[in-house]
């Protein structure tokens, strides 16, 4: 395979070797959305993969996507903004009145590394600011987080905000963070809930499909 | 030279001061000296008396030079070479190693999860386990397979252990005439007798009968264990308030007195034969009348043994990973943890009976997973703590800096690997995946790796002409023994 060499650098997660490797096959003929799929996605993928059979660990994956990233850099005026963002957009925070933080990066980093773009708002994010994120970036997943039994309620006057501003159909909301479960994102009328970073991808790759 | 040592680099236990060693090492003197043993074995009797013993018929009174003597003489360190050719242990100091015991009449059944009668396939089995398991450093036969001539049952299993493991093995056997075929192979192993003796194979497991008796069989092996340089265990095992005194210092001194008597006859057969010094330290349960491995006063023996053993600077046999429940639950996990820790704290050399249940008389693979986990997250813990500016890192904490994160440093990249333990069956899933994948229980996750390994785990092969030398000995061995 001609990407062979830019799966295993993208694995190894040497950054600088990827963009050297893409410039390569730019200058080989090698169109931009061909070395994107077939290279950097194709990728990830085996380093997702590998993930999940532990192979991988997780600060193996992030700098993986970040070599990735490094790669993309290099191909940014030969790419449609269309060829990028086909896998998604998330909005993420963690909800008003907590300002835990770890898991919420991890998911978002894990999140990028997946194909997603990632707009992080942060932590201690109100409802309207959310909803005000969601509508300038034009994401169509918002994920939310909450470490304390008592700021899990903000996810539910956060969907409340979308609703009322007619943006609820337009997101997938996905919710975490240790108080949190099943029966709590049915409760809120939430697409999905996951109880780790991995089930997180999982779960929002499965509602992009 | 592959460098073997594993001693704990944190404290130590200590059951016993210096002048306590020294008081128990003087009554064990005094038990040898004034009481005497009973010694069966004639030519071991003329060999005690021409060095100067008090010899009355069978009865042999001590005195305390021989003792002395026989400190003197035997090695501090014992090492002990895989199939291969390869050091694999270094018996002495505070070194700990750990593998399965011998001789279990039960074993819980893999497939079915019944208790049956071992058969000889256990005894492959848990070979073939252990040669797959890191922390697994030598080998016994596990089992004793109730499917052949008793006669023929060590031998036997020394068969099977030589062709499904490279470790190194301890063996028991019933006498000097199966043990000798065994040292006969391990010769032609090592290509010649002295070859043998700068690199042992296997060590051997003997034992007086508690209280105060050297039978003709144990003298006969250690003999040939000293003859051959076969290191040798002599290992009493007094049953406290049965056949020893029920107090710790009364019954660490008996032993004492009955495992340093062979060390004299060991080392007068001939100086120098590597020896380790041991104590079974079993305590008869006063209600029951089952033989705890695992009750405190157990742990209070065996421990003042391996301070006795260190002080004496002599390689000690110990024990390690076993429980008296009946099943892989939640006492088994106490004690097996409990056990274990200790052995590895003080140092205990050579620690044997993983994988026992039910007070050493059912065997379960799984047990011996568990406890290879167990022994593996352990040896990580005792390496140490390394304190110096790589490992303090206050750069990289000046990096991440207030609210920052460390999962993308360099620093964290470069000790990923090596930082952190990983378990292989121990749980470290959130709920749900946990559920995911089947709400399995430890014992249920021991099992499958256990399946898994046996599988596919397949253990160098002995060399042809080794494997007829083997069968050919075996064979005349069992035709000629009914």
């Amino acid at each position: 395979m001609a990407f062979d060499k830019l799966i295993e650098l993208v694995q190894v997660g040497d950054g600088q070797q990827v963009a050297a490797e893409v410039q390569k096959q730019l200058d080989a003929g090698n169109s931009a959305p061909t070395i994107l799929n077939d290279g950097l996605i194709a990728a990830m993928d085996i380093v997702g993969e590998k993930m999940e059979s532990e192979e991988m660990f997780i600060p193996e994956v992030l700098r993986s996507a970040k070599a990735m990233e490094q790669g993309l850099a290099v191909m940014k005026d030969e790419l449609a903004l269309d060829d990028v963002q086909a896998s998604g957009k998330v909005v993420i925070g963690t909800v008003k009145g907590d300002l835990h933080d770890i898991g919420k990066n991890l998911v978002s980093m894990l999140l990028s590394s997946a194909g997603f773009e990632v707009i992080d708002a942060g932590i201690n994010v109100a409802p309207d600011a959310f909803v005000a994120k969601v509508e300038e970036t034009g994401a169509n997943f918002l994920a939310m987080s909450a470490l304390l039994t008592t700021t899990m309620p903000m996810m539910k006057q956060t969907i409340a905000e979308l609703e009322q501003r007619g943006l609820r159909d337009r997101v997938k909301v996905i919710i975490g963070g240790a108080p949190v479960n099943q029966g709590y994102a049915d409760e809120l009328g939430a697409d999905g809930y996951a109880s780790d970073a991995g089930a997180a991808i999982k779960l929002a790759k499965s509602l992009r499909a | 030279m592959k460098d073997v040592r594993n001693a704990s680099r944190i404290g130590r236990l200590q059951f016993l001061s210096d002048e306590q060693k020294r008081d128990i090492y003087l009554a064990a003197l005094e038990i040898a000296g004034s009481i005497g043993m009973k010694v069966y074995h004639e030519e071991a009797r003329r060999l005690l008396a021409d060095a100067g013993a008090e010899v009355d018929g069978e009865l042999v009174k001590m005195p305390r030079y021989l003792i002395e003597q026989a400190r003197q003489s035997v090695p501090a360190v014992a090492l002990i070479y895989d199939r291969e050719g390869e050091l694999a242990m270094e018996l002495g100091g505070y070194n700990s190693y750990f593998g399965t015991g011998s001789d279990l009449m039960h074993t819980y059944d893999l497939e079915t999860r019944e208790r049956r009668d071992s058969v000889l396939e256990d005894v492959a089995r848990a070979a073939r386990l252990c040669d797959a398991l890191p922390h697994m450093d030598f080998i016994m036969s596990s089992a004793h397979p109730t499917d052949v001539n008793p006669h023929h049952s060590y031998l036997l299993s020394f068969r099977e252990m030589m062709r499904n493991s490279t470790k190194p093995l301890v063996m028991t056997a019933e006498n000097a005439k199966d043990l000798r075929v065994m040292v006969e192979v391990a010769t032609e192993l090592r290509g010649g007798e002295e070859q043998l003796r700068q690199k042992p194979y296997f060590v051997v497991y003997n034992e007086p009968i508690s209280p105060l008796e050297h039978p003709v069989e144990s003298v006969e092996k250690l003999f040939l264990c000293a003859d051959t340089g076969v290191p040798s265990i002599y290992s009493p095992a007094p049953l406290a308030g049965a056949t020893a005194p029920i107090t710790i210092a009364g019954h660490t001194a008996q032993g004492v007195a009955e495992s340093l008597f062979g060390l004299v006859m060991h080392q007068l057969r001939r100086p120098g034969a590597p020896f380790l010094f041991g104590i079974g330290a079993a305590v008869l349960d006063m209600v029951t009348a089952q033989s705890s491995y695992n009750a405190p006063e157990y742990y209070q023996t065996y421990m003042c043994m391996v301070d006795m053993a260190r002080w004496l600077d002599i390689p000690n046999w110990g024990y390690g990973g076993t429980s008296d429940s009946q099943l892989l639950d939640a006492q088994a996990g106490m004690e097996i943890a409990q056990l274990t820790f200790m052995a590895m704290m003080q140092g205990s050399n050579l620690n044997h009976d993983v994988g026992y249940l039910d007070f050493g008389l059912t065997g379960s693979l799984e047990e011996i997973v568990v406890v290879d986990e167990f022994v593996g997250m352990n040896r990580k813990l005792f390496q140490g703590v390394d304190v110096d500016r790589e490992t303090m890192t206050v750069d990289t904490v000046r990096e991440v800096g207030p609210g920052g994160h460390y999962m993308t440093t360099e620093h964290t990249y470069r000790h990923l690997r090596s930082a952190q333990w990983r378990p292989t069956v121990l749980n470290r899933y959130g709920y749900e995946k946990w559920e995911a994948e089947g709400s399995k229980d430890l014992r249920e996750k021991a099992g499958d790796k256990a399946r898994k390994l046996l599988a596919e785990h397949e253990p160098s092969a002995l060399p042809e002409n080794l494997s007829r030398v083997l069968d050919e000995k075996v064979n005349r061995f069992t035709d000629r023994v009914a």
